[in-house]
């Protein structure tokens, strides 16, 4: 699904030039679930973002779905990224203006589906995340793992191939944490593909492979023995 | 979609209070505003568009050269619209309207019980079918045709006969120059509407007026009455133009007329000329109040548009979220100017509110009766420019906000921060720039018609009251005079036959022949016949030679000229001159010092009086300070004791000199209404930016703080930014005042020079109302505890 050759990605400011990826080669199969690890600062959100199509390399190749992507205009993104691929962020990043129904049914709005097919899909996955009974609650009337909950629901509303993941459970305790990784494992094994930035070790285990980045390249990865052991 | 987009907004504004509050109150008044003006200018371009004929009307004008310089007229020869229907055959009618009103004058009317004085015209066969004066009773093409007839208003009807009906067929008494005439009532004319130029209350006929009243009316050496044609349907108005130009030379050998036509319409919006150059009038006022307008709603939509872009970093989550999950540029854009939109159609309610409440203060000003009267015209505006200033507010966040990349939203990390405070500064500088701007020309306006009350006019106006002498006063003023001459208080009085203020009409002539005349020299001189007190009455001053007094012997033969004519006539030595008035031989006996005949705004002109002691129009009287009210119903009932029948209608001449100024103390009133809005939605904008800026600074002002900033330099740090943007904008208004104003000014013949003082003072107000604006917000945030502001942060 993803393959990644020799990208780099360098950002620069009037004085200074930092590189945030070097040379990084790597493929993620479909159905795969791969945990990028690495210490802060190493690229693993910006090789994130530039997978989701947030932002494009400086050099290098992404083809996602054979389809060259590196080099895309904002608008080919935009069209790309719409029912493909969902979203999971630390921070949830739910609108906080938008209940928690409203906010999972926006991604449909913008595949212009319609009202009835819209509810019935939502109403479903807000069952499936067992929020239903707080669809019409707004998210800051939701604790953080009840958030995470909802952003899980708009990320996979739409049955995208990929989800992002960007440290889904920084924000949570471990009950929640463990609550969130589940669901993603459940997601993973009916066929979504899962790319995952984490931190955390406990996390990593729930993933097929382990790519670990430092100073932004890969430097190893490694195959999980025990996948799904913890679920 | 649009209903996803307008959720969100809606809660926003619930939940941005302040923000909703500053933008709903500027706009609504920003909208109330542009309505106001809305209707007011859709007024005045409506005045005289109501005749069914009215493309084909024209009215046509003189033109004439006086001393190199181009002079046009509206006064024409009695004869002229004959002429025109016989020779030129693109006409259709042609009428001599002869406005009573325009001259100053009102007829006194008799039924032989009632009495009323009121003014009308007296006017050609064809007026009724020309004009769309719909007639109660009556038909158009007969009601004029006998030379008595008199068609009078429903108005005049119920107040001299009770009803229209019972006025047809009766017989009618009026006076003019002493002389009682009698008319037949002959049709009733529904009263003319307010937004007619031709006010009027009876139409009698030009064969009257011209045979009975006014003989000079038959011979094409004398001007007066107006001429209007209606034209055959399409006609090309060059070609015509250039058939009438020397008509009158087919019929006077001593022409020094050409003719041209004018849009009847534009009799009201554009009457004024300079050097024979048709150069606007009250359409200036127009254009200046609709611009006032547009300025005023984009000073509102600046607001919204600079605090949307200063609250930016509230919605970075939203929009990057929005564009990772699949919302197009296109969708948000769409988004952001639903908003915008919402936000406009709200305040449009409090608009409306806004107008209601403010249309008996804005009828009061512009002196109109304008109200919400919902026509389709009314709404349509309405809604479009409600909208159209929902885009325009939208349009800038709108394109800035969409244009973030996910990535850049989502981590707050945006680069064109900087150059969008820039613009929102550029944006603050307009507002005041224009709202000063606005300000100063007010001031300045408010200067020169303080100057023009003020400016000495070369004659007494204040305290001297004015009336008609009609009757028994008009043949014989002095009779009345010795009456009056009882009563105390009154402490000089005087005759004259017109007003001696040209705007209300009166006589002026080319007739004057003098020693040296050089060929085709033509002065247009305001002629009146006064008795030997009116100058003393008026206190105007004789530069050479003497005034009229009684031990002249035949007085009719000297005249008196002021020092403009003579400047004018090249006479060197005038006093004891012979000169020609009307082929007869008079001498010149005194030369008067300078007086304004019009309003101090324009150039002085040349002034004969002739002397006559009787047959005067108009007795002048000085009063005694404080002693006004009791002479003058003293003189009100030795005037109707000595003249049974008679009104006693009076005016005090320095109140009718002060309304010639009407239309500029009119719109200095709008102007100065609307220049307070403009610095107060401004104002708002500012405390708006003050609250964000304040905000955003939280953590900077409690660091500072903490490392031992006093609450006083916080104050300065954060207001200095505010005030810089006032200056910058008080050294752009400056020039840009300076100039429109200066262009304002030198349309009058006498006026201020702009004083620095104007813009000091204008300044100063406003960098004094921006502090106490930002004060609330600045204050706050300087006394505030700093720890507060590092936990939050």
């Amino acid at each position: 699904m993803i393959q990644i050759q020799n990208l780099k990605k360098s950002f620069r400011t009037e004085e200074v030039e930092t590189l945030a990826l070097n040379n990084v080669n790597m493929k993620i199969a479909e159905g795969e679930f791969a945990a990028i690890m690495g210490p802060s600062g190493c690229g693993k959100s910006t090789l994130l973002n530039i997978i989701g199509m947030l932002d494009n390399p400086t050099a290098g190749s992404y083809k996602f779905a054979g389809h060259e992507v590196s080099g895309l205009k904002e608008r080919q993104r935009t069209s790309l990224r719409k029912g493909n691929l969902g979203f999971v962020f630390q921070s949830f990043n739910l609108i906080d203006e938008l209940t928690v129904f409203e906010n999972v049914e926006l991604p449909l709005i913008y595949l212009k589906m319609n009202k009835a097919e819209r509810r019935e899909k939502v109403t479903k996955v807000l069952e499936r995340m067992k929020i239903a009974h707080r669809e019409k609650h707004f998210p800051h009337q939701l604790s953080g793992g009840q958030q995470q909950r909802v952003a899980i629901a708009r990320a996979v509303v739409t049955h995208p191939k990929l989800i992002l993941a960007d440290e889904p459970t920084g924000n949570l305790d471990s009950k929640n944490g463990t609550e969130v990784m589940n669901l993603l494992t459940e997601l993973n094994q009916e066929g979504t593909t899962i790319v995952m930035v984490t931190h955390s070790d406990h996390d990593s285990h729930y993933a097929h492979r382990v790519i670990n980045l430092f100073d932004g390249q890969i430097v190893t990865e490694s195959q999980n023995r025990a996948m799904g052991a913890m679920i | 979609m649009l209903k996803n987009h307008l959720k969100i907004a809606w809660r926003n504004l619930k939940r941005r209070l302040l923000f909703s509050a500053v933008n709903i109150l500027g706009l609504s008044i920003g909208l109330s505003s542009a309505f106001l003006i809305y209707f007011w200018v859709t007024d005045e371009y409506k005045v005289d568009r109501f005749h069914a004929n009215g493309d084909r009307l024209y009215q046509i004008m003189e033109k004439s050269t006086e001393n190199g310089i181009v002079q046009i007229h509206d006064g024409t020869q009695g004869p002229l619209s004959d002429a025109l229907e016989k020779d030129i055959p693109e006409v259709e009618n042609a009428v001599t309207v002869m406005d009573l009103g325009k001259e100053g004058m009102s007829l006194t009317l008799r039924n032989g019980v009632n009495t009323f004085k009121s003014e009308g015209l007296f006017a050609g066969k064809a007026f009724f079918e020309t004009f769309s004066f719909p007639l109660l009773v009556g038909r158009s093409g007969e009601v004029l045709l006998k030379k008595e007839s008199v068609v009078i208003s429903e108005n005049l009807a119920a107040k001299l006969y009770g009803s229209p009906n019972k006025a047809i067929g009766q017989s009618i008494e009026y006076e003019m120059f002493g002389i009682v005439q009698n008319g037949l009532i002959s049709g009733i004319f529904r009263n003319p509407p307010g937004n007619s130029t031709l006010q009027f209350d009876y139409v009698a006929t030009k064969q009257k007026f011209v045979e009975d009243i006014w003989t000079n009316g038959l011979i094409w050496e004398n001007t007066g009455p107006q001429t209007y044609v209606m034209l055959k349907a399409n006609v090309d108005m060059a070609a015509f133009d250039r058939k009438i130009e020397h008509l009158i030379d087919r019929y006077s050998e001593y022409n020094t007329f050409t003719l041209f036509t004018r849009k009847f319409t534009d009799t009201y919006l554009r009457g004024n000329f300079e050097n024979g150059v048709q150069t606007g009038g009250r359409i200036t006022y127009i254009r200046l109040m609709g611009f006032i307008a547009v300025l005023i709603l984009l000073i509102a939509c600046i607001n919204f548009m600079n605090l949307s872009t200063a609250r930016v970093s509230r919605r970075f989550k939203e929009i990057g979220i929005k564009k990772t999950i699949g919302g197009t540029k296109k969708v948000l854009i769409f988004q952001f100017l639903s908003e915008s939109v919402l936000l406009t159609y709200l305040s449009l309610i409090l608009a409306l509110v806004l107008v209601i409440a403010s249309i008996p203060l804005f009828n009061f000003i512009t002196g109109k009766e304008l109200g919400l009267r919902f026509s389709l015209g009314e709404i349509a505006f309405i809604l479009v420019t409600t909208l159209i200033t929902g885009l325009i507010s939208g349009s800038y966040p709108a394109f800035y906000l969409a244009n973030f990349s996910p990535l850049a939203a989502l981590t707050g990390k945006l680069h064109k921060v900087g150059s969008v405070i820039n613009a929102r500064k550029g944006l603050v500088v307009f507002q005041f720039m224009a709202s000063l701007v606005l300000i100063i020309s007010v001031l300045v306006i408010n200067e020169q018609v303080r100057y023009a009350l003020n400016k000495p006019v070369g004659f007494e106006r204040d305290h001297v009251v004015s009336f008609d002498l009609e009757g028994k006063a008009y043949a014989e003023p002095q009779v009345l005079f010795d009456e009056l001459d009882k009563i105390e208080g009154v402490v000089g009085m005087g005759a004259i036959t017109e007003s001696i203020i040209s705007e209300e009409g009166g006589s002026s002539t080319y007739g004057l022949e003098w020693p040296g005349k050089i060929e085709g020299t033509e002065i247009d001189f305001i002629i009146r016949n006064v008795d030997e007190d009116l100058m003393k009455t008026l206190g105007i001053e004789i530069a050479e030679g003497q005034g009229f007094n009684r031990e002249l012997g035949a007085p009719e033969t000297f005249l008196i000229l002021n020092k403009e004519a003579i400047k004018l006539m090249g006479l060197k030595d005038p006093v004891g001159r012979k000169v020609q008035l009307w082929g007869e031989e008079k001498t010149i006996l005194g030369v008067m010092r300078d007086f304004n005949t019009a309003s101090v705004m324009q150039p002085i002109s040349p002034v004969i009086f002739a002397y006559s002691a009787n047959q005067m129009g108009k007795a002048m009287l000085k009063l005694q300070t404080r002693m006004e009210q009791k002479a003058l119903e003293q003189i009100e009932a030795a005037y109707i004791r000595f003249n049974p029948g008679y009104q006693f209608n009076f005016s005090f001449l320095d109140q009718t000199f002060e309304k010639q100024y009407l239309s500029e103390k009119r719109i200095l009133s709008l102007g100065r209404y609307f220049a307070y809005l403009a610095v107060f939605i401004s104002c708002l904008g500012l405390f708006g930016l003050a609250a964000f800026d304040t905000e955003l600074r939280n953590k900077e002002i409690s660091i500072r703080k903490v490392l031992g900033s006093t609450s006083l330099g916080i104050f300065k740090l954060l207001s200095t930014d505010f005030i810089k943007l006032v200056l910058i904008a008080i050294v752009i208004a400056t020039p840009i005042a300076w100039y429109v104003m200066q262009d304002w000014l030198s349309q009058f013949a006498y006026h201020i020079s702009i004083s620095w003082r104007v813009f000091a003072i204008s300044g100063l107000a406003t960098i004094l109302t921006a502090i106490v604006t930002i004060s609330f917000q600045v204050i706050r945030a300087a006394v505030a505890n700093p720890v507060k502001g590092l936990r939050t942060e």
